[in-house]
């Protein structure tokens, strides 16, 4: 009986990595926003991002129920305030993106030909 | 606005750059900058007024081939350094945490805080235990030291602690601006400026001169980033 064999897997394209809950502008934003500022209000999130309070609600569902984003609600004096926070999931959800991005990048500027050396 | 708006079309530079954006405006809105610089300036102006009521003392005097050497300190001032640091720490968190709430963020301030609790203990520390005598063992060397050693000293006190924690704040902050007048800083505490003034005045008032341009540097520097800050807000 033979063990498994390690066969070196071929390399992937980049664009196969790519996660759909976190490739999208607004989440990816979300997700950076929260991670630069620890924690995040809803507010500065609305602002920032230029999304109505709905639309910005939506895309928090999404990542909190890809446990990608922890929220908590609370109050200050009589105003109701909406926290923020990344997750460990999400840390690791959005440094994979970045480097995802990255390889995308770096995989275009090696392939497409540059201008006069495509004739 | 939906998010079709503000859709980056899923174009990767364009998604990257956005992160960057995005990562920059929290830092600048976490920015806080002026309050270090207000507090160190006034607990720096407060240790003139400290030095001037205060007296050094003088132990552990021994002969060697070269002189007699002492322990010269002055706990007085030297305990206001460090009672002062750390309270001027507690006064930089709480301000940084309550601006940064009240804008809607969390704050990074901890490690700058905990750099600069820790270097004022630090510098009390060797200051106290005479540890001029540890790191320069050799007694030619403390009697007529070299431009390096007095570096090293000028760095091993409080407004030296203070240079080096705001070096760490200018990277949380990831803010040029910060870091020059940090790096101008540290060269005029290693470097000091004489003006001519203060050279005739009396024992009790020598480094007072000093301590002045340390203080004024800061709060002028305070000044200026307030300022700076509020013209940011306003456009």
């Amino acid at each position: 009986m033979t063990g498994p064999v390690d066969t070196p897997a071929p390399e992937s394209h980049p664009v196969t990595g790519l996660d759909d809950v976190v490739h999208q502008r607004v989440r990816l934003g979300i997700l950076t926003i929260a991670h630069e500022a620890r924690r995040v209000e809803f507010g500065f999130l609305r602002t920032e991002l230029g999304l109505t309070g709905g639309n910005l609600s939506q895309h928090l569902a999404v990542l909190e129920t890809a446990g990608l984003v922890g929220i908590e609600k609370g109050y200050e004096g009589k105003r109701g305030r909406t926290w923020i926070s990344l997750t460990t999931a999400g840390d690791a959800a959005l440094a994979a993106e970045i480097a995802r991005l990255k390889q995308l990048i770096a995989r275009v500027e090696t392939t497409v030909p540059r201008q006069g050396e495509a004739s | 606005m939906t998010s079709d708006a503000v859709s980056a079309g899923g174009d990767p530079r364009r998604l990257l750059a956005d992160t960057r954006t995005f990562a920059r405006r929290v830092r600048v809105a976490q920015r806080v900058t002026w309050l270090p610089l207000l507090v160190l300036g006034v607990v720096t102006f407060g240790a003139i007024l400290v030095q001037a009521v205060s007296r050094p003392v003088t132990t552990g005097c021994r002969t060697t081939d070269a002189g007699e050497i002492c322990k010269v300190w002055n706990p007085v001032l030297e305990s206001y350094w460090l009672v002062a640091m750390v309270a001027a720490y507690v006064v930089i968190a709480g301000g940084y945490l309550r601006v940064a709430r009240a804008r809607g963020l969390g704050s990074r301030v901890r490690p700058y805080v905990i750099a600069g609790v820790a270097a004022a203990v630090l510098m009390f520390t060797l200051i106290a235990a005479g540890a001029g005598r540890w790191i320069v063992p050799d007694p030619h060397d403390l009697l007529n030291p070299s431009t390096s050693i007095l570096v090293l000293f000028r760095l091993l006190t409080a407004s030296g602690g203070i240079g080096l924690a705001l070096l760490v704040l200018a990277w949380l902050e990831r803010n040029v601006a910060l870091l020059l007048f940090a790096l101008g800083y540290l060269a005029v505490v290693l470097v000091p400026i004489n003006f001519g003034w203060g050279s005739h005045w009396s024992g009790k008032s020598e480094g007072a001169a000093q301590l002045i341009v340390n203080g004024l540097v800061l709060l002028l520097a305070g000044a200026g980033f307030a300022l700076a800050q509020r013209l940011r807000a306003s456009r």
